[in-house]
């Protein structure tokens, strides 16, 4: 599959803003086939925008994350109506776990998603994440950066969170948000507590339910505590369509303020550089073991260590493993 | 109780069970539930006659709600009709009649049955093609034409319109002279398991639950030998449950609309005994025998302990039982015959009040009138023939159809309070908690099939080289384009300015909380359709697009 | 015993393949909700290795197509039990192949009477599965075969 012939052909169509090769490449980078040539495309396409886009609007790119049925995908159904209606397009990648033992998956984000077929403005893919619950889809960043070449304002992805995922997501969305809804019941279980450090924006969904007041409580108490970064926390009801401008409001001022703010850049450099250090880690394969013995038997400092990593992080392009 | 000579005897049992070959796969029900080699009285520690059977006709009616059953009156024969034009329906209903057929069952097509009129474009290709097409207060007028309504029982199925049919009917009623007291029939109008399997709603549940409220209590009010709700399993089951989900889920359903219809301020001994209920009857004879049975006990528990009802009426579980539809199959179809009349079995061997037999070609098209005339003759033969209406309850009493019977109850129990604990029914549905366990269920029965556990003749066993095709009903393309057209003329010939005001009625009326019946009666009098009386409550419900995911 | 063959291994045991996944776009058309059928399908779909995509009920053509479209399906399974599919299925094909995408096989499942079979295989689907076909059939049958139909 995917030729040089064709996948020329592919991105000549794409250039001509042909949505049947979008679809198409959209799926050649999610398997990582022609992988240069995508990020070819892209890069052309940023360098000069396809028709209809210039002078396009901010591009916006946000997660949707929470445990499975919080009602992310009703949400994002949603959220493509309001955006629709203040006239800019959305894409929407939506991910679902596939099973680690067959490979298999059931991808029912998009029924919830109910989008008009003769509205071009809206696309919606779903993805199956191989890295099971709370992980996303390798090569997210390049589909995302397809959908904006293609010209849609905002990209909307939709991962479960609650892995190791979170922090791979926050290095494509300039906005994190994150679900919760009023449980049945007393305890509320805060397992969640660590993504609370990942989340933008905190939501608590399903407002039309007893008990939203209480988890708002808890939310904010929870956030406000000595030494956490401040976080908004919005209620929101998609099914009586409640928030949801609101919603929208917040997320394009923290998406302005995540690109200004140095404090925010800071930190997600310095989430990229542990994740691209560990991952060069990885990549001395045998070398990594004999580092490891090495350093459990006193041979080797940790600067030594240190050093082979980095000339090996050095060495390598992102995109080799 | 064992005595040393009786243990010896049962060790010899058990020696020589252990010693005989079985079957590669220990024996399930229907559900899967694994049953044992033999139930003796060791199966039913404490069993207490009085309490958990007692006699017919009494507390807990776990044999039968009337003393005598059907040595006093047979069940109710009858068959679901519909298709095409009210006038063809008509014709087929006065067939039925004439070929001895007690009550009469109307089956509506699938654009009334969502609430959309024959000329809706959603509705194109399949106006008439399921059941019959009803838009106006004429159809209902024609499909009922020269059948006496006062002697007749008739119950319509159908759901999300239900209130607006209903309203129709009793429209038509009082034009033609009938009074509304005498009126005996069923509608089925239980929105809940739409929302659990069969996916024919139209507004939120919240609302589509008070509409059902409405016509219980109108109906309680002024047509008191009508049943206005008929609490359905048989959907749920042909979706795919399990015996036991059937069952829980049914009667949890049922329970919200008590709680709901009392929330209303009704007294529940004025409306209890009106409610009615409806099973499925799928192959395995002993697993909905003890289902039926369950129900009752179940049903009369509840309604007297916690409902505090004080009437008998209002503690009996009435039912209209139907064959399964889902055991049917395309190959061999005259197979199906055969299980139809087993189901059947199953039903009356269970005291169903009323029964329909399905015909044996309904996997393949709607049925032909020789196939219907079938599965009617298959009723008479078990009523006339067989010798099962002899005693009441013939199977009570047996070890293993009581230990069934208690199994399902205790089962079906915790069931209620898994949905108690997620905070009732409607929670349940949104959350996707019915949807779940009943697809779950429909592919783990799947999967034995596929697999060979379970053996499905002329399916996966016994299969012919060579189908042998049997004549089936073609329904002609004329019928989209004479519902159309009579539409048109209807909606010509109305004053478009009364149907405004009656449409700004039902609105108002929605707003305000009170009950729709009274308003609707009055617009189906000036022609207002089944789709326009929904879309003015679809101004103030909202429609539910929550078809829950799985 | 007597027993259909099954060549596909039952579920939850199919070996993970080094092509890539086929996706499957799933979708009932018409108002019919009788989903007991598509949602089994879905699931051995899944436990097959595929990447099912779960359209739902109360689809329209349109939206069929535009969903096949965006995800780059390779086939596309119809559930429809209503009796409107001789309505239906025509309207799909001409929009598939409107939109370009005759390369996608389509089958269809639910209550087809024998006489309409031939005429959605003339039609350009793929094959017709009756109610309470086994699983293993429809993997092995789509295993079995390049998507593009009798159309291109
Ligand atoms: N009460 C209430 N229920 C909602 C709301 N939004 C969604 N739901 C319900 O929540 C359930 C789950 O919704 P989904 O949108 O599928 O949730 P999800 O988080 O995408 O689920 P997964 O993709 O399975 O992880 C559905 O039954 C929705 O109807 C809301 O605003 N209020
Ligand atoms: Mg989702």
């Amino acid at each position: 599959m995917g030729n040089r012939q064709e996948i020329r052909e592919l991105c000549q169509r794409f250039a001509a803003h042909d949505r049947q090769a979008l679809s198409r490449l959209l799926t050649l980078a999610s398997r990582g086939e022609q992988l240069e040539e995508i990020r070819h495309l892209v890069g052309a396409a940023r360098a000069a925008p396809l028709d209809g886009q210039r002078g396009s609007p901010s591009r916006r790119v946000v997660a949707i994350t929470g445990s499975p049925g919080v009602g992310k995908s009703t949400l994002v159904g949603r959220l493509i109506e309001v955006l629709r209606h203040q006239g800019s397009s959305v894409a929407v990648l939506a991910c679902d776990p596939q099973s680690p033992l067959t490979g298999g998956a059931l991808l029912g984000d998009r029924f919830r998603m109910p989008s008009r077929p003769e509205d071009p403005q809206v696309f919606i893919r779903s993805l199956a994440t191989p890295g099971g619950r709370g992980a996303i889809p390798e090569h997210i960043d390049l589909m995302v950066a397809l959908l904006q070449a293609f010209g849609f304002a905002w990209v909307i992805l939709e991962t479960v969170g609650a892995g190791q995922g979170e922090t791979a997501v926050r290095h494509v969305a300039d906005v994190v948000v994150l679900l919760v809804q009023p449980e049945a019941g007393d305890d509320i279980q805060w397992e969640k507590a660590g993504l609370f450090e990942v989340a933008d924006l905190i939501v608590v969904h399903k407002a039309d339910l007893p008990g939203a007041d209480k988890v708002e409580a808890q939310i904010r108490t929870l956030v406000n505590l000595p030494g956490c970064r401040e976080v908004p926390v919005l209620r929101v009801s998609s099914h009586q369509k409640e928030g949801l401008e609101e919603l929208v409001k917040q997320i394009e001022i923290l998406a302005s303020q995540s690109r200004t703010s140095a404090s925010s850049a800071k930190a997600r450099l310095r989430d990229l550089l542990r994740e691209r250090f560990v991952q060069a880690f990885e990549q001395l394969g045998g070398q990594a073991e004999e580092l490891v013995r090495g350093w459990e038997e006193g041979r080797l400092s940790d600067e030594e260590v240190f050093a082979e990593v980095i000339e090996r992080m050095a060495s390598s392009s992102p995109s080799a493993n | 109780m064992s005595t040393a000579t009786e243990r010896s005897a049962k060790e010899r049992w058990e020696q020589e069970v252990a010693q005989a070959m079985s079957r590669p796969q220990p024996p399930t029900t229907v559900s899967g539930v694994p049953i044992e080699p033999l139930y003796t009285p060791e199966s039913l520690p404490g069993f207490d006659y009085d309490a958990e059977l007692g006699y017919p006709g009494q507390y807990p009616f776990t044999r039968g709600v009337h003393a005598t059953m059907y040595r006093g009156r047979l069940w109710t024969m009858r068959q679901f009709a519909g298709f095409g034009t009210p006038r063809q329906t008509n014709q087929r209903f006065k067939f039925l009649l004439e070929k001895g057929q007690t009550g009469l069952s109307t089956a509506f097509d699938l654009p009334t049955l969502m609430g959309l009129d024959s000329d809706d474009p959603r509705a194109v290709g399949e106006v008439g093609r399921l059941g019959v097409a009803v838009s106006t207060l004429d159809d209902i007028r024609q499909l009922y034409d020269g059948i006496d309504l006062e002697q007749v029982s008739v119950s319509m199925t159908i759901n999300a319109p239900a209130i607006v049919i209903m309203a129709f009917y009793l429209a038509n009623a009082q034009d033609r002279g009938w009074d509304w007291k005498k009126l005996r029939g069923t509608i089925q109008n239980d929105i809940l398991k739409e929302f659990h399997a069969q996916n024919e709603f139209v507004f939120p549940p919240e609302p589509h639950v008070r509409l059902v409220i409405d016509v219980i209590e109108f109906c309680t009010r002024h047509v008191p030998q009508w049943n206005p709700v008929s609490i359905s399993g048989y959907h749920i089951r042909e979706a795919g449950s399990t015996a036991v989900q059937e069952l829980a889920f049914t009667l949890a359903d049922g329970f919200h609309y008590v709680e709901q219809t009392m929330a209303r301020g009704l007294a529940v001994d004025d409306f209890a005994g009106r409610l009615s209920f409806f099973f499925n009857a799928h192959n395995d004879i002993f697993e909905e025998v003890a289902k039926y049975r369950a129900a009752r006990q179940l049903w009369a528990e509840t309604m007297r302990h916690t409902y505090g009802a004080r009437k008998e009426a209002s503690w009996k579980l009435r039912f209209h039982c139907q064959t399964a539809g889902c055991s049917l199959q395309d190959k061999q179809p005259e197979v199906n015959l055969i299980r139809v009349a087993y189901q059947a079995l199953a039903g009356v061997l269970g005291g169903c009040q009323s029964l329909h037999t399905n015909s044996m070609d309904e996997t393949l098209a709607l049925p032909t009138e020789h196939a219907v005339t079938l599965a009617l003759r298959t009723q008479q033969v078990l009523a006339y023939e067989t010798g099962v209406t002899n005693t009441v309850d013939p199977l009570g009493g047996s070890y293993f159809v009581e230990a069934l019977t208690r199994q399902m109850a205790d089962e079906a129990r915790r069931y209620f309070d898994r949905l108690q604990q997620q905070g009732g029914v409607i929670a349940g549905i949104e959350n996707g908690f019915f949807r779940r366990e009943i697809a779950e269920a429909a592919y783990a029965y799947q999967r034995d099939v596929d697999a060979g556990r379970k053996i499905i003749v002329g399916v996966n066993a016994f299969t012919e080289a060579e189908e042998k095709p049997i004549d089936i009903l073609v329904i002609d393309d004329t019928v989209e384009k004479d519902r159309i057209a009579a539409l048109r003329a209807i909606k010509a010939a109305r004053s478009n300015e009364e149907v405004r005001r009656h449409l700004d009625a039902i609105r108002r009326t929605a707003e305000a909380g009170e009950n729709l019946m009274p308003v609707l009666i009055e617009a189906a009098r000036a022609r207002v359709t089944v789709g326009e009386a929904i879309n003015a409550m679809a101004d103030v419900f909202g429609r539910y697009d929550g078809a829950a995911k799985w | 015993m007597y027993l259909v063959a099954t060549t596909v291994p039952p579920s939850g045991e199919s070996e993970i393949m080094d092509k890539p996944p086929v996706r499957i776009v799933l979708a009932k058309i018409g108002l019919d909700g009788h989903d007991r059928g598509i949602k089994v399908v879905a699931r051995g779909l899944r436990d097959a290795g595929f990447h099912v995509i779960y359209a739902g009920l109360w689809q329209t053509p349109e939206s069929v197509v535009r969903t096949v479209a965006d995800e780059d399906a390779d086939w596309l399974g119809l559930s429809i039990l209503s009796g409107a599919h001789m309505t239906l299925v025509p309207r799909v094909l001409h929009l598939l192949r409107q939109a370009g995408l005759e390369h996608v096989g389509v089958i269809v499942g639910g209550i087809i009477p024998e006489s309409d079979v031939p005429k959605l295989l003339e039609l350009g689907v793929a094959r017709v599965f009756g109610p309470g076909t086994p699983i293993p059939e429809i993997v092995e049958f789509l295993r079995g075969r390049t998507p593009a139909p009798s159309a291109s």
